[in-house]
């Protein structure tokens, strides 16, 4: 039976991703590009330790935005906000660092973990709050706070937290007791070279936590079961005594969270600093993680590797083509996203075109 | 001040197209944040055409078609499709933010930006100022005294009533969100070839949603909308000119002012200023 369920869920998003793939390719041979680098990109973002840790590392910021979005669709609310929820994580972090240099790590690593967390759940909390007390529609709230978030977020940078010694916008570097190892040291402690020179850190593990908790969450508590039913039918929720407000103002605040977590991955993990503009749609794309994995955590794994992919193969695409951009990858995601959004017309329009073909 | 004056009009007047055509599209009760990626292949339209055809005129013909194109797509997938309009704007977002880019290396061997206009084929006659305020009073007159205007708000509101009395909602909002598209191009074409000389990546940097966000701050009604971009202009140009002032020079967090529109809106639609309400029917599914 979960074989069967399991090839109903699957069949849907492997469709989308293979018109997804044929378009693109489609489009990139239409502008003059040769194949043989779609395959060179291919390639090596699936057989080469370089590529895979640069997809594992894009990985998991998509998934904790993932799980950020899906969380609230549980919910029957739509987290756009999740873009400046991990701006302000990431600021977090940076911000306790500088308050507390001295700390030694043990204490620095939970601390910064704690605080990205916090920090973007407050900030999830405000949309949350505004919905369940004043009516206010989240969607609209978070663009909002998208941009102050994010504005607010490039003034810390640019002024209070600037490094001046240099001509980029970017923070003073973070002190080294916050420093998140990357698995090329795991691995390397085993004699192994694998991910050697890649960002991709042990934030991936605390992702995947984060993913195995929300299933549990999500399906194995009575608050998650609470969620869930606020999400399929909120009016007899409620009258079975489940309290709208609270609930509006908890999943929120989870969400927030969770992308806040970004910020442990790029600051912490990697670049131990703030860059302005460092993220490149995480937020967005994490709604198209959300999609393709249906909202289901542990399919936002999977749907979370498959964008990371992407966004790796449009580097390497970059890198090797004289024509095309990285920003290949967002077009894939936008197809992704529309071919998910209108699956059931996209479906019937196609058992229509069978049927006709058929018949002839 | 009568720079500070002049410079409001100019910044003021792309927002002023994005809100108007975006008012059409939200009151036929589609929910459109997709007024950010309409801009931007808009825009591109218009400088890309300009370029090649020396002619501005031709550039904007090219943003209307292009940019209304890139409305059809969200009408395609909201009314045809029965896809989320959130989701789809969404989509439309990030197809218009990826497909510039490529198509801009692709035609000028550069992904940052298209070749400059010479100075002299610009648009550099005012007309699109004189549209942009102009269009407003027209919008408004069009809303409340035509029975067309009754319609598109009949069909943002009770689409179902709208369907009683013999009108296709589903067709309705194809010609709402293709007029919108329409209008919004005009923005974007200002911003490409009048405003600057060329196409630069992510040149709307915002601007899509600050319209959208100055409809909802004039609670979807095209006169105060229209003022609240004339305000939004204003604080921008003011931005423009501490950044340039000698006194202020690197010392005046502009990001202050950077966040003021969006801080005041978040106010109105709380319900601390008045109260916004959206379109009944907006992002329902029918």
């Amino acid at each position: 039976m979960i074989l069967g369920q399991l090839k109903k869920n699957l069949m849907g998003p492997l469709f989308a991703i293979l018109i997804a793939a044929v378009v693109t390719s489609f489009i990139l041979i239409s502008f003059g590009e040769s194949p043989e680098i779609l395959w060179e990109a291919f390639t090596s973002t699936f057989f080469t330790s370089f590529g895979m840790g640069y997809t594992l590392y894009y990985t998991t910021p998509l998934i904790l935005t993932g799980l950020s979005v899906a969380l609230c669709f549980h919910a029957g609310l739509f987290n756009i906000g999740a873009e400046g929820q991990l701006h302000l994580g990431a600021a977090g972090i940076v911000a306790a660092s500088f308050l507390f240099p001295q700390l030694p790590w043990y204490l620095a690593l939970p601390l910064g973990v704690f605080i990205s967390f916090l920090s973007g759940a407050l900030w999830g909390l405000i949309a949350g709050f505004l919905k369940a007390k004043r009516g206010s529609h989240e969607v609209i709230v978070t663009i909002l706070l998208n941009f102050i978030g994010i504005t607010f977020v490039n003034y810390l940078i640019l002024y209070p937290f600037k490094n001046t010694s240099v001509q980029n916008p970017e923070t003073r570097e973070i002190s080294t007791s916050f420093f998140l190892p990357p698995l090329s040291a795991l691995t390397g402690h085993f004699g192994s070279e694998i991910f050697r020179t890649t960002p991709v850190n042990v934030t991936l593990f605390l992702s995947l936590i984060a993913a195995l908790s929300c299933h549990y969450f999500l399906f194995y508590t009575t608050k998650g079961y609470e969620l869930r039913t606020l999400g399929q039918n909120p009016k007899s929720a409620q009258f079975n005594g489940i309290a709208l407000a609270p609930n509006l103002i908890l999943v929120f605040f989870l969400s927030g969270g969770l992308s806040g977590l970004v910020g442990v991955n790029e600051v912490m993990g990697f670049s131990h600093k703030l860059i302005e503009g460092f993220s490149p749609q995480y937020g967005f794309t994490g709604i198209a993680v959300a999609l393709m994995a249906r909202n289901s955590p542990l399919g936002v794994i999977l749907a979370a590797f498959l964008f990371g992919s992407i966004h790796n193969g449009a580097r390497e695409i970059e890198f090797l083509s004289e024509k095309i951009t990285k920003e290949i990858a967002i077009v894939m995601e936008a197809f992704l996203i529309i071919l998910i959004a209108g699956h059931s017309y996209f479906v019937n329009a196609f058992t229509r075109l069978i049927k006709r073909g058929s018949r002839d | 001040m009568i720079e500070l004056l002049a410079s409001t009009i100019r910044l003021s007047t792309p927002l002023i197209f994005a809100a108007m055509g975006g008012f059409f599209c939200e009151r036929s009760g589609v929910a459109t944040i997709c007024l950010e990626g309409v801009l931007l292949t808009s825009a591109w339209a218009a400088a890309t055409v300009t370029y090649f055809s020396h002619n501005s005129y031709l550039g904007v013909l090219a943003a209307v078609l292009v940019g209304t194109f890139t409305m059809s797509l969200h009408s395609f997938l909201t009314v045809k499709a029965k896809a989320d309009q959130i989701i789809s704007g969404v989509a439309v977002n990030l197809f218009a933010a990826g497909i510039t880019p490529i198509l801009t290396k692709l035609l000028f061997s550069s992904p940052t930006n298209t070749a400059a206009i010479p100075m002299a084929e610009r648009l550099n006659s005012p007309v699109l100022i004189y549209l942009a305020f102009g269009i407003p009073f027209l919008i408004h007159f069009i809303t409340y005294r035509t029975g067309w205007g009754l319609r598109l708000l009949a069909c943002g509101d009770g689409p179902q009533a709208l369907k009683t009395s013999g009108v296709s909602p589903q067709t309705f909002r194809y010609g709402a969100l293709a007029l919108g598209g329409a209008i919004v191009s005009f923005g974007g074409a200002y911003l490409s070839i009048a405003h600057a000389s060329q196409f630069t990546r992510d040149m709307t940097a915002g601007r899509g949603f600050m319209a959208l966000t100055a409809l909802i701050f004039g609670k979807w009604r095209p006169l105060p909308a229209f003022l609240t971009c004339l305000f939004f202009g204003l604080t921008e140009a003011l931005q423009i000119q501490l950044q340039s002032s000698p006194i202020f020079e690197n010392t005046f967090p502009i990001q202050a002012l950077q966040i003021f529109p969006y801080l005041v809106t978040l106010l109105v639609l709380v319900g601390f200023i008045g109260s916004a309400r959206p379109p009944l029917a907006i992002n329902q599914a029918d």
